[in-house]
């Protein structure tokens, strides 16, 4: 008894600090947060605050800008987990390919290059190359005679433009991750498939690609989470606009901190976390049915 | 044959545009810290500055009352520490939880901990500052450290790793007679190598351009990391362009270098941990 | 969270922490902690002063604290609140302002203010805008002008002075754009401005409406929305149709907030634009190099003389739970004696006395500090109501609409925006105001 009581208490040992950690640092501050949430905005960061149940959470869902700050963020979200772990495996598969010679290692530095780039710094310089009247997108269209770009100052490409900027910053992480991934896709077997005279294309569908499964997973998951909360660009090129579309609900919330309308602000956080908690939830248990 | 010559020329020619328009964004950052805004306004597609204005990296070597060196010190000495606890806490975690998957304990742990990763944090500012504050963490490196060990990528690619081996070895060494910690130590661990210095790399990667921790356990610039420092460019007594330029340049080459030095292990240290059958 | 009423358990903690941060406070000798988002330069003066502070009070040592105004909020608010707050705490009035909402421990500067005999040159208005709900929350210590600046010598290039109503301001903004006085191809504008928060656009306007003489942008001090009132309705007008028909700002403006439209003055790609008494001191050694003028805002109406707009008041506060509540009240007086006045003045170009030496100071910090022109002070109408943030942003996602898609009737959408402005500012008060 006394020997499988200390063989199962080593695992929770084990398992301690990382719990910790969680507990600590990962779900306390979550919990004051959405206690902040039921507390009237006047008082909610005192020290005694005025609770009010559900009120904040009715007046943020009954406002249609936040319903309409809701669907964008789901919108843009799929459309920049597609576009990037799309990209970065495509990428990927070619950086992994004979047919890059000595250009790989460079490539590899250069695309995960942005990844170790501080936001702030990186969204700047593309919030000026974007620039109707100073940036060098334009010059550089203008230059090949092209049409302009609108960037982030017109209503119909804002959210493309935050895309691309996004997409510069975070596509290298998913690339290495899938070079990783691809560093281990069992050679004997994809030699096996091309003695057997499979084609490049289906030794790529058939072989390499089923391998890439769970990378594509962790990636789409990893993804989701975190364009669900997109922030840091918002706040540096475009504020929420032009127009309000790009006020995704991350920063719609950070904007009604400085609003001091904290409960709701913190309302906002814990609808989007919940939200996220379903995407995530729903798009780990979709992959892991499917490997079966 | 030919053709494949012509695929090798065209992927070629995708990879060098795709790393062109990558780079050209640092490349901007580069030339925006030596060029003055006039400059950089007036003429945006030079990248080759017309003069070479110092005055951005001069204006930096002194952030908010705190030496650059400073912050540098403190960079690496974060990032370094947490990527350390992050590989240890993350190990031990993911490995207790893949031995054990079925005990509840676990499970919400994991699902605890996959849920506080999806917190938007920037709202978390009090939140953290409170709790910090009955940790008694405030003001030292040790609450930014251990806040940074926390990571679901470092979960996640341990996890994977430890799913990768089968049950057989590890009942062959239990069997052997050797406890759990020998197991860990022994059998399970020199397989991981490959794996402990992947996630340690990216750790480091990942943690060196945080901000948010840092700026809010802080209790004065004296712990300020680099990125802090370069938020702290935007006042409202006005913008130093040139020195965030500057700044962002510097506080870009050490993870760059690292990168560059350990690509190999990073993309190919999940060779070693990859156990076939 | 922290409460008033804490559980036992937690008790001994703060008990703990409290002796540490107590023991730590001796130990210390004398450490003045003061928080603020000046930056750099805020910095300096605050060193220049504590220098000064300790020559009559030796061992004493001031350290300042700059945060990203943003932060600010959040650090003052969460270490008021758990008792671990700095000595001093410092910005402008309104940002104050949420601080003691939400934490109700900012002191009373009434009895300090009591206590300094030299302060004649601190006028009522100037005590009233350090006025919350009946208490003194800050000390003021800097006022806080906003001018009208244009570019000298593109005024010289294309002949003309600089611009006094608002018709020769648009004769002169037209021909910035036209002619090129920078000597450059690169396009120029008008003007910069802010538009991406609510606070950098309505605040544009606040400028453009009080620099012309009118007294409330938004609300009155009654709460009623003033918008449509003839003379106000003339300058919203002008106002929107800057971004609009006349073209007259860059384009990316909506996306604009003062990072980048300092970007714009300083890069030399506009020819009018806010001018702060803070911004003097930059301007003077870089981007326009001291090349412009300051003055009041462009005249509308010729029964209003256009002003220059008193932004508000800096100022000093003092948290009830200050470490060293005794030693920072003192400091705090002593940031309006004239050791720290003149060295505010030359750091940060703004202070309160009238009797500084302005000799070495450029020509615009002059004009700032020894004032010949015609003053208008804002209104802060979220002093008086606490729901006129929301109201503002608001007001803001209306005007950006229209500046995506202009009406073809400018005064039928100012009487429309005017009623939904009424009946928002009708339900906000009586929620919860």
């Amino acid at each position: 008894m006394r020997h499988w009581l200390h063989r199962e208490a080593v695992f929770y040992l084990f398992a301690l600090p990382f719990a910790a950690l969680t507990l600590l640092f990962g779900l306390w501050p979550i919990g004051l947060g959405i206690e902040v949430s039921f507390a009237d905005s006047a008082s909610a960061l005192a020290a005694v605050p005025d609770f009010v149940g559900w009120a904040n959470y009715a007046s943020v869902l009954g406002d249609p800008a936040f319903l309409d700050s809701l669907w964008r963020t789901l919108l843009y979200t799929a459309l920049a987990v597609a576009a990037n772990v799309g990209f970065a495996l495509f990428y990927a598969l070619l950086l992994d390919s004979p047919l890059i010679g000595r250009m790989r290692t460079v490539a590899k530095l250069l695309v995960f290059l942005p990844v170790v780039t501080p936001e702030i710094a990186g969204y700047v310089v593309w919030r000026w190359l974007y620039d109707q009247s100073f940036g060098a997108v334009n010059a550089a269209l203008a230059l090949l005679g092209l049409p302009g770009f609108g960037g982030i100052a017109s209503t119909s490409t804002a959210l493309l433009a935050v895309l691309l900027a996004e997409l510069w910053h975070h596509a290298g992480f998913y690339v290495v991750i899938f070079l990783a991934n691809l560093a281990i896709v069992d050679r004997a077997l994809l030699e096996a498939a091309s003695i057997d005279g499979a084609s490049g294309w289906q030794r790529l569908w058939y072989v390499v690609l089923p391998q890439l499964r769970p990378a594509i997973t962790i990636n789409v998951v990893y993804a989701l989470i975190q364009f669900l909360k997109t922030f840091t660009v918002v706040v540096v090129m475009t504020k929420g606009g032009p127009n309000g579309l790009t006020n995704f609900v991350s920063y719609a919330a950070y904007r009604l901190f400085d609003e001091a309308r904290y409960g709701e602000a913190t309302a906002m956080a814990t609808i989007l976390f919940a939200l996220v908690m379903l995407v995530a939830t729903a798009a780990y248990v979709l992959a892991e049915r499917g490997r079966a | 044959m030919r053709a494949r010559g012509l695929w090798r020329v065209l992927a070629q020619v995708v990879v060098g545009v795709v790393s062109l328009v990558f780079v050209y964004p640092y490349l901007w950052m580069l030339s925006g810290a030596f060029r003055s805004t006039r400059d950089i306004l007036a003429a945006p597609l030079h990248l080759w500055p017309e003069h070479f204005d110092l005055s951005g990296f001069g204006s930096i070597a002194d952030v908010g009352g705190v030496s650059l060196l400073r912050c540098l010190v403190n960079s690496v000495v974060i990032t370094v520490a947490s990527s350390v606890v992050a590989v240890a806490v993350a190990a031990l975690g993911a490995y207790a939880i893949r031995r054990r998957p079925e005990a509840l304990a676990f499970r919400l742990l994991r699902g605890g901990f996959l849920l506080s990763m999806m917190y938007p944090y920037m709202l978390l500012v009090i939140p953290v500052y409170l709790v910090m504050y009955h940790l008694g963490l405030l003001g030292g490196y040790l609450g930014i450290v251990l806040f940074l060990a926390l990571g679901p990528i470092q979960f996640f690619l341990f996890e994977q790793f430890f799913r990768s081996i089968p049950e057989a070895m590890i009942e062959a060494a239990s069997v052997d007679g050797a406890n759990e910690v020998q197991v860990l130590w022994y059998i399970i661990l020199p397989m991981a190598r490959g794996v402990v210095a992947t996630v340690a790399i990216i750790t480091f990667l990942l943690n060196w351009a945080q901000w948010f921790p840092v700026l809010v356990i802080s209790a004065s610039p004296d712990t300020y990391t680099l990125p802090v420092a370069l938020l702290n460019m935007n006042g409202e007594l006005g913008t130093n362009f040139q020195g965030i330029m500057a700044l962002a340049v510097i506080t870009t080459v050490p993870p760059a270098l690292l990168f560059l030095l350990a690509q190999r292990q990073v993309m190919g240290g999940m060779t070693e941990g990859a156990i076939k059958g | 969270m922290v409460r008033g009423r804490m559980v036992p358990r937690r008790r001994w903690l703060a008990w703990l922490v409290g002796f540490m941060l107590l023991g730590g406070g001796v130990a210390r000798a004398q450490e003045l902690t003061i928080w603020h988002d000046l930056g750099d330069n805020g910095t300096k003066w605050f060193a220049a002063a504590g220098e000064a502070f300790a020559k009559t009070h030796p061992g004493v040592t001031l350290r300042a604290i700059s945060y990203p105004t943003e932060q600010w909020f959040g650090r003052c608010i969460g270490a008021i609140n758990t008792g671990t707050s700095p000595d001093l705490i410092y910005n402008n009035y309104e940002r104050v302002i949420r601080v003691a909402a939400q934490t109700h421990k900012i002191m009373d500067m009434q009895p300090v203010l009591g206590g300094i005999a030299d302060k004649g040159f601190l006028s009522a208005d100037d005590l009233r805008v350090a006025t919350y709900a009946g208490h003194m929350i800050i000390l003021p210590v800097q006022r806080v002008q906003m001018a009208f600046g244009v570019r000298k010598s593109w005024l010289d290039k294309v002949g003309e002075t600089p611009p006094v109503t608002w018709d020769d301001t648009l004769r002169v903004g037209r021909k910035f754009q036209t002619e090129h006085p920078d000597g450059g191809t690169a396009p120029v504008f008008a003007f910069a401005l802010e538009a991406a928060n609510p606070r950098d656009l309505i605040h544009m306007l606040d400028l453009f409406t009080f620099g012309a003489g009118l007294r409330h942008t938004l609300i009155d001090d009654a709460g009623a929305v003033v918008i449509d009132e003839r003379q106000h309705a003339k300058v919203l007008e002008e106002f929107l149709k800057v971004f609009t028909t006349y073209k007259m700002v860059p384009p990316d403006t909506v996306n604009y907030s003062f990072n980048e439209m300092y970007q714009v003055i300083e890069g030399g790609r506009a020819g009018m634009f806010r001018v702060g008494d803070w911004n003097v001191g930059k301007w003077v050694k870089q981007g326009p190099m001291g090349d412009f003028v300051v003055g009041p805002w462009p005249q509308f109406f010729a029964d209003r003389k256009s002003a220059v707009v008193i932004g508000g008041m800096r100022g000093v506060a003092v948290p009830e739970n200050s470490p060293h509540k005794a030693l920072a009240e003192q400091f705090a007086a002593f940031l309006l004696g004239k050791a720290a006045q003149q060295a505010s003045l030359n750091f940060v170009g703004a202070a309160v006395r009238k009797d500084l030496d302005v000799s070495g100071l450029p020509p615009q910090s002059q004009q700032f500090a020894r004032p010949s022109w015609n003053l208008i002070a804002y209104d802060f109408p979220e002093s008086v109501h606490p729901w006129y943030p929301q109201l503002e942003a608001s007001f803001h996602k209306k005007l950006m609409a229209a500046i995506a898609s202009p009406p073809a009737d400018w005064q039928a959408f100012i009487r429309q925006t005017a009623a939904e402005m009424r009946v928002e500012a009708k339900a906000l008060a009586a929620k919860g105001g």
